[in-house]
């Protein structure tokens, strides 16, 4: 897994962010450097938002604050609770949908008709519409820490696509249950269990990894379309001051409330919602070359297709001595015929 | 009589989901709410049953206005817009992917690589960058191709068309690219192929016919993905469809007209599709 180009880059990239990121707070501080304008030759050329420039590589905010340093101390946010999404439908889905496999097959159909339901529904819409309770600020402010926030979000988000996963690996595993070598283990004695554990899980080992990657790729997306509905991971904070209200704020530096409160400047400083969804993209492209390699490590297909062309010499001399041998016992029999 | 049971186990997990917010708002005060989910559940179904009473506040008029027929004007402009890049997509993408079957082996899976990684690309990104570049345009030739945000009730199609339709066709391409290469493995292609038929002729004719119901089975998960996609575009594009509709009704019964006005014709389709090719594959079994 470790030699595979693919994966190596991709690993890197993602592992660039969370360091970075932490390192990031540990130098300078949980707060990025601020500047208001820019001066050249003792005047003020350019006043915040900042354009992107030698100084700024993605310029500054409306406030002055430099976009790079919101992005690093973001990263960790968005990254870990991505992956910590997938993780846990993983973990949820995996074993619900061997139980659907096998102790619950009768019932799959049904089941499977009622997951497939949440086709219908899309999904950005359906998590916003579940979690504005939860991320919304209410008029007199939050009861719970940004932390438990995080966790019910990344709770139930984990849980919406659940169904959904759980079918897709208790359709695979009844497809497996009627391989020869599962009714082999069975006449054998095995049990359910040990069926699952043993031959299932290992058989399917590959697809759940990919899935995985699937899932992170996916909660990105999730978290991105939030942050333009205003949801931000680990609550909005909402001005209600009729006066002087403030728009929605994230409360972390995290790339979908980055993106999701910059989106009205498009068109005056493109950077700005530009540079937090370009780096989603950056780390689900990151995800998607870690699950090539992975592939690639486990079973090296485009290798073996070109071997396959050439001729083994192995697999020729021993066509030559099984045809020598045909020979000589079809001379020995039409020896022992004439006699 | 199957497909009916199916379509009212579809309807009841909608139902049961349009009221989700009320347990997770009651599991926030760590309390398990049942008995308010389920009244809920009800009094939605009750707000629901004289149909054309419905009223839900329109936040363009800024007044109440009543489901039949204004809303549903939203719902065909919303569903014109998700029919017709779908139609784009697999339109563009079954014919790349008949261009690229016919290129050499190397050829295509460089083409499947490439397709493997665009499909990273997140679609507001492709949607900002096609507003970005409108203007881009408009300032350096002052042409306007087209508007980049729908004002009042004005109707815009095929920019959004277009933005909706990049990235289900890259997923579609990919997708029936490993179909025909499945296909092509099967020993009808190489009788044909002996035979003496040319490589176009049996792609075109032999391939195709039994590809496409694969690509179709599968398509569903990119039609999910095309609905989320179609939210956001409505977001971004402030186009009077009817997600921007539910954004101003987040309650359970302004969420049950909007996923059923999805789900109804794409359970159709899906379904009249399954009976479709279904009913082929059997009478060719016959034969």
């Amino acid at each position: 897994m470790w030699k595979q180009p693919y994966f190596v880059i991709g690993f890197s990239i993602i592992a660039f962010f969370l360091a970075g990121s932490f390192v990031y707070e540990w130098i300078w501080g949980n707060v990025p450097r601020q500047i208001y304008y820019i001066m050249e030759g003792g005047r003020a050329v350019e006043g915040a938002p900042i354009s992107p420039n030698w100084q700024f590589p993605l310029g500054s905010d409306e406030f002055g604050y430099d976009l790079v340093g919101k992005l690093m101390l973001g990263a960790k946010y968005t990254i870990l609770a991505a992956l910590a999404v997938g993780a846990l439908r993983m973990l949820i889905a995996v074993p619900l949908g061997y139980i659907l496999g096998t102790y619950l097959d009768k019932h799959r159909k049904w089941i499977s008709s009622l997951a497939d339901s949440m086709h219908y529904i899309p999904l950005t819409l359906f998590a916003a519409f579940v979690l504005t309770p939860v991320l919304w600020m209410p008029q007199e402010g939050f009861t719970n820490t940004i932390w438990e926030r995080i966790g019910i979000q990344v709770v139930i988000m984990a849980l919406l696509t659940v169904p959904i996963v759980a079918i897709l690996i208790a359709n695979e595993a009844a497809l497996l249950r009627d391989k020869e070598f599962i009714l082999a283990a069975k006449t054998l004695g095995a049990g359910r269990l040990r069926i699952i554990r043993k031959h299932l899980y290992p058989q399917m080992r590959e697809k759940i990894a990919v899935l995985y990657g699937q899932q992170v790729m996916e909660t990105f997306i999730v978290f991105a379309h939030l942050g333009l509905l205003k949801l931000f991971l680990g609550g909005t904070k909402v001005s209600y001051d009729p006066m002087f209200g403030d728009p929605p704020m994230s409360i972390s530096y995290e790339w979908a409330g980055l993106f999701g409160s910059t989106f009205r400047y498009l068109q005056s400083a493109p950077w700005l919602p530009l540079a937090p969804v370009l780096f989603i993209g950056l780390t689900i492209f990151a995800v998607s070359m870690m699950m090539e390699g992975y592939l690639r490590s486990k079973n090296p297909k485009v290798k073996k297709l070109r071997k396959a062309k050439v001729e083994e010499p192995a697999v020729e001399w021993n066509r030559e001595q099984l045809r020598n041998n045909m020979v000589r016992i079809k001379e020995q029999e039409m020896i022992k015929a004439e006699k | 009589m199957k497909l009916l049971l199916k379509f009212f186990i579809a309807v009841g997990g909608i139902i049961l989901a349009s009221s989700l917010p009320v347990l997770i708002a009651g599991w926030l005060q760590k309390e398990w709410r049942w008995k308010i989910y389920f009244e809920s559940i009800q009094t939605t179904l009750q707000e629901l049953w004289p149909i054309n009473e419905i009223a839900f506040f329109n936040y363009r008029a800024q007044r109440p206005m009543p489901l039949f027929p204004n809303v549903f004007e939203y719902i065909t402009y919303s569903l014109q817009i998700l029919f017709l890049a779908l139609l784009v997509a697999v339109i563009v993408s079954l014919g790349l992917t008949i261009i690229t079957m016919l290129l050499s082996e190397k050829a295509r899976e460089r083409v499947k690589m490439a397709l493997y990684f665009l499909e990273s690309v997140p679609d507001l990104l492709i949607i900002m960058l096609a507003q970005l570049a409108v203007v881009l345009f408009f300032k350096q030739t002052g042409i306007l191709i087209s508007q980049i945000a729908a004002v009042g009730d004005d109707r815009i199609y095929w920019l959004p068309v277009l933005c909706l339709a990049i990235l289900p066709t890259i997923q579609l391409y990919r997708l029936a690219m490993l179909t025909f290469q499945e296909e092509e493995r099967q020993m009808y292609v190489d009788l044909a192929r002996a035979l003496g038929f040319s490589k176009v002729y049996i792609v075109l004719v032999h391939m195709f016919r039994n590809a496409i119901i694969s690509v179709f089975f599968q398509s569903k998960k990119t039609m999910w993905f095309m609905l989320s996609n179609l939210f956001i575009l409505e977001l971004m594009f402030n186009l009077p469809g009817i997600m921007l509709f539910l954004r101003d009704n987040m309650y359970p019964a302004g969420f049950l007209v909007t996923v059923f006005s999805f789900f109804l014709p794409m359970f159709f389709l899906y379904s009249f599709g399954e009976w479709y090719f279904v009913r082929r594959m059997r009478g060719k079994g016959e034969v």
